[in-house]
């Protein structure tokens, strides 16, 4: 339950940080879209209702903040979440570069999601922001995807650490 | 439950996405409206985005404030180090000036002289020994020779009394070996001034019956024939008539200030003498 309720109130400091923060760094050149890349990680360690629960959320909040069209991001973390879950089963998490590629992979895909979605919705062409935008973005979420999951690793880890209950019988 | 276990992940995949298509389609159409969910979202946010603007605008004036400093740093060394350059500067510049005016006054002195003379630089001055000697840079090859009469803008400074090619040393008028014909310009009365170190000087062998009083200007006689006639020496300090003596004690005081001096002009005498 305590899951639920901190759940929102993370998630808007962190895209409240990921917009007012981490945007200067980058000085406004590209997103540094980490949101991505725990909606990702949630595909790789949490179940459906959490982890989906999680990107809907986060996606709302992304919507809420940003000038996108509210429930893009909701409909893309959402697509993004259960294509990271189907690659989970099948592959092995905890390689580094196994995470970045999926996480380029990602960007790109939600930037031609994006592209698509403008051309039908609004005839509008940005496929060149493809190109200027996502591909940038694509390689620093990729670089920073490994950094991020060891992090949350270890954030989990410390959450478990206190949990001495036995294990329940399935 | 209703969805076997095998299936619930997908089953809420399922939902999840149509719900998010849903909303999009539904705002995709209805653009100009903002919904009651996202006003909500943007009053929290708001507030919270506006301190951390304010925290990093802080910070940035913060840092375009060291960035200033670190300028101005620079800046006022650069300014600093041109400051000493021409202080350094003036400092020559206010040296020639001294030294143009002094030269311009060993000139005055030339001018009226009808020797020839020769200017030369004080190089190194031994005022404390036994000897009050001064080494000036012009010797021999200058035209300098033992005995000549050394002088400065102010008087007699002394007599040379060793050369080489470039360099020569001057006794002064001071040192105790030091004895100079002179003459008492108010009275004419003719004496020996002999050096007396630190003291200045003593005029001997002037009669008990002259008068001679504190002020009086004491000339160079010219009668030994190194110093030229009429040069000063200095002045009359003290005067005393002891009893059952033949002469007076009178003590000078040189004209010349020896812990100043500089520059001296040597006077070439036809036939000087010997030390």
């Amino acid at each position: 339950m305590i899951y639920y309720l901190l759940l929102p109130v993370l998630l808007l400091m962190l895209v409240i940080a990921q917009i007012a923060v981490l945007d200067i760094f980058t000085l406004g050149w590209i997103s540094m879209e980490i949101s991505l890349i725990v909606v990702i990680y949630a595909g790789f360690h949490l179940d459906a209702l959490r982890g989906g629960i999680l990107s809907l959320v986060l996606g709302f909040f992304l919507d809420c903040l940003t000038s996108a069209i509210f429930g893009l991001y909701q409909f893309l973390y959402c697509l993004i979440f259960f294509l990271s879950m189907v690659v989970a089963g099948r592959v092995y998490a905890g390689n580094p570069a196994l995470i970045a590629a999926f996480t380029a992979l990602c960007t790109i895909l939600e930037g031609l999601v994006i592209v698509l979605l403008y051309r039908f919705l609004f005839g509008a062409d940005i496929l060149a922001a493809l190109l200027r935008i996502f591909i940038p973005q694509a390689l620093v979420l990729a670089l920073l995807s490994p950094l991020v999951f060891r992090f949350f690793d270890r954030f989990e880890g410390l959450l478990h650490a206190e949990d001495t209950r036995p294990a329940r019988r399935v | 439950m209703l969805i076997p276990r095998k299936y619930q992940s997908i089953a809420v995949a399922a939902v999840l996405l149509i719900v998010s298509l849903t909303i999009l389609s539904y705002s995709a159409v209805r653009l100009s409206e903002t919904g009651f969910l996202r006003k909500v979202v943007l009053e929290m946010a708001a507030p919270i985005e506006r301190a951390i603007n304010i925290s990093l605008q802080g910070l940035h004036d913060v840092w375009k404030r060291y960035l200033f400093l670190v300028g101005l740093e620079e800046e006022n060394r650069q300014l600093r180090r041109e400051s000493a350059l021409r202080e350094e500067r003036l400092n020559q510049y206010r040296e020639g000036y001294l030294e143009g005016m002094r030269l311009r006054g060993l000139l005055a002195l030339r001018e009226g002289f009808p020797y020839r003379t020769v200017a030369a630089r004080v190089i190194d001055s031994d005022r404390s020994s036994l000897f009050k000697t001064l080494l000036i840079n012009k010797g021999t090859s200058d035209g300098l020779r033992v005995g000549l009469a050394v002088l400065s803008a102010q008087g007699v400074v002394g007599r040379i009394i060793e050369t080489s090619w470039h360099a020569s040393r001057v006794l002064l008028m001071i040192d105790e070996n030091s004895n100079i014909d002179a003459l008492i310009q108010r009275s004419r009365a003719q004496g020996i001034l002999q050096g007396a170190g630190a003291a200045g000087g003593n005029l001997k062998y002037i009669s008990r019956t002259e008068e001679v009083l504190p002020g009086d200007v004491v000339l160079s006689s010219g009668l030994s024939g190194v110093f030229p006639k009429g040069l000063l020496l200095g002045t009359v300090t003290a005067v005393s008539r002891k009893e059952g003596g033949l002469f007076q004690k009178i003590d000078v005081a040189p004209a010349v200030d020896f812990g100043k001096l500089e520059e001296v002009l040597a006077v070439i005498t036809e036939a000087g003498p010997g030390r």
